[in-house]
């Protein structure tokens, strides 16, 4: 029970990896670009979790599906993870919509 | 309402850097796909609604009542929404820009980022930070872990890119770089290196200086000013001879100094002395370095304690300050004095060079060398100290 966050968010995270290599979009279109972004938009996410820690507004929760170790206080280990899936999902649906939308676009014009 | 305005700042943040990032592409013809953006931004706002629903629901976390305005969809505040909105803004913007850029790799920015980056030497800023926090607290915190990581990768990369952006036309014309001692840089990844010193410390910098003291903020700004004015253009601290080792030595001794203030050490005559020891180290490994580049300095037009004060004059300097570290040591309590014997094989190291010519001062390369492996040597014997000062303590 208390792996239950964490196993679902890796679940999502090899999800979002397997439709990328699938479709090669992110990762598998251009690796080192990826993982700037990626790093990018972990960080600027942590400090925003941060900030609103520091500022009183997040607090962590007492579900029994966490493990129960905070990173930091009010940090459950579960939030980077969070924010890598969160990152992944939107790179993944604007590169997906790109590709489909190119694709939408060709067909129209032949 | 203060969720509000923190989600408000962040959103400004991501857009303004979205911007830029969209102005700055305009003249490269990248371009942004906006309407993917609206399609994933759509899918992105559905899905934050359903799933933040369902893990309030199961309490993974909560908010302060009083700090939030209270607007909910579903279960979702309606500022959470902010997050993924700034995401689909800032991260479509930033990966159409690297990997549209019609001259840049970033492939090839970063494998430069690591070599610029010196990976042999990121220990020695790390490790002086850790084990000074670790020891003031005794404990192993996420501040510990964010300073550790930022004294091992970013502050490396910003001194030593900077430093290569810089020094680029003194160091096209010396064999000696472009190797574990330094790395050349071609022109076009300066500015991108630039940047990448900029966006990896930033983040970093404002949280050890928002979590710290005022003088733990005094010694991350002496620190990070000893990093830009060592070699940025208009400081060139380098070039200006004594300055030179001094702004080196707090390159190293300043993220102990950091680690300390934030732990809130006290700063007992022991902590002084070896903290002095560990300056006049730096001063004389700095110094000692600048020998072998004697030649090709002058010829480049740059000064440094070696081509101002000659060969000789620099290593007995080196010697001296070895020495000195050495009798520092002596004074502290125990086990410190245990340390001293680290000063040993460095002046050994150097003693055959006392009677270098300026001529053949490039000779000392060989030295130079056998120097940073030492440096593991003695680092492993500071740290073998340190674990018994530990046990004696705790005993």
């Amino acid at each position: 029970m208390a792996f239950a966050y964490l196993s679902t968010l890796m679940g999502g995270i090899v999800c979002m990896l397997l439709l990328d290599f699938r479709f090669r979009l992110f990762f598998w279109r251009d690796s080192a670009s990826a993982a700037l972004v990626t790093a990018a938009g972990i960080v600027f996410l942590l400090l925003w979790d941060a900030a609103g820690i520091a500022a009183g507004i997040f607090l962590r929760g007492s579900s029994e599906a966490m493990l129960g170790i905070e990173l930091a206080p009010e940090m459950p280990l579960e939030e980077p993870f969070f924010l890598v899936f969160l990152v992944l999902c939107t790179m993944v649906l604007y590169t997906g919509s790109v590709r489909i939308l190119e694709r939408f676009g060709k067909e129209r014009n032949t | 309402m203060r969720y509000a305005l923190l989600s408000v700042a962040f959103l400004a943040i991501a857009v303004t850097v979205a911007l830029i990032l969209t102005r700055a592409g305009s003249s490269l013809r990248v371009k942004v796909n906006m309407p993917a953006v609206l399609v994933a931004g759509t899918a992105l706002m559905v899905l934050t609604a359903v799933f933040d629903t369902l893990m309030i629901a199961l309490n993974l976390f909560t908010y302060s009542d009083a700090l939030i305005s209270g607007i909910r969809v579903g279960l979702a505040p309606v500022e959470d929404f902010a997050y993924p909105l700034a995401t689909v803004i800032l991260l479509p913007a930033l990966w159409q820009f690297m990997t549209h850029h019609p001259h840049l790799k970033m492939s090839a920015l970063l494998k430069h980022a690591l070599i610029v980056s010196r990976p042999v030497s990121w220990i020695n800023t790390a490790f002086p930070f850790g084990a000074a926090y670790f020891l003031a607290t005794r404990d192993i915190d996420w501040l510990l872990v964010v300073g550790a990581i930022y004294y091992l990768i970013p502050y490396n990369l910003a001194m030593y890119g900077i430093n290569d952006v810089f020094d680029y036309a003194s160091d096209i014309n010396n064999p000696r770089k472009g190797g574990l001692e330094g790395a050349l840089l071609p022109p076009a990844y300066h500015r991108p290196m630039l940047w990448l010193c900029l966006v990896t410390n930033v983040p970093f910098l404002a949280v050890l200086f928002a979590a710290g003291s005022p003088e733990s903020a005094i010694a991350l700004a002496v620190s990070t000013f000893a990093v830009i004015a060592y070699s940025a253009a208009g400081l060139r601290f380098k070039e200006r001879p004594f300055v030179d080792s001094l702004t080196s030595s707090t390159h190293f001794v300043s993220p102990a100094v950091v680690g300390l203030t934030l732990a809130g050490a006290s700063f007992d005559s022991a902590l002084l002395l070896m903290l002095g020891a560990f300056f006049c180290w730096g001063i004389a490994a700095h110094a000692f370095g600048a020998v072998q580049d004697i030649q090709p300095d002058r010829e480049a037009g740059i000064g440094s304690v070696a081509t101002v004060i000659g060969a000789r004059s620099t290593v007995i300097f080196t010697i001296v300050m070895w020495g000195t570290a050495g009798i520092l040591m002596l004074m502290t309590s125990w086990p410190g004095p245990l340390v001293a014997i680290v000063a040993v094989p460095y002046i050994v190291n150097a003693v055959p060079y006392l009677h270098v010519t300026d001529q053949d001062a490039g000779t000392t390369n060989k030295a130079w060398r056998r120097f940073i492996w030492l440096n593991y040597f003695s680092g492993f014997l500071v740290t073998l100290t340190m674990i018994l000062w530990w046990m004696t303590v705790r005993g």
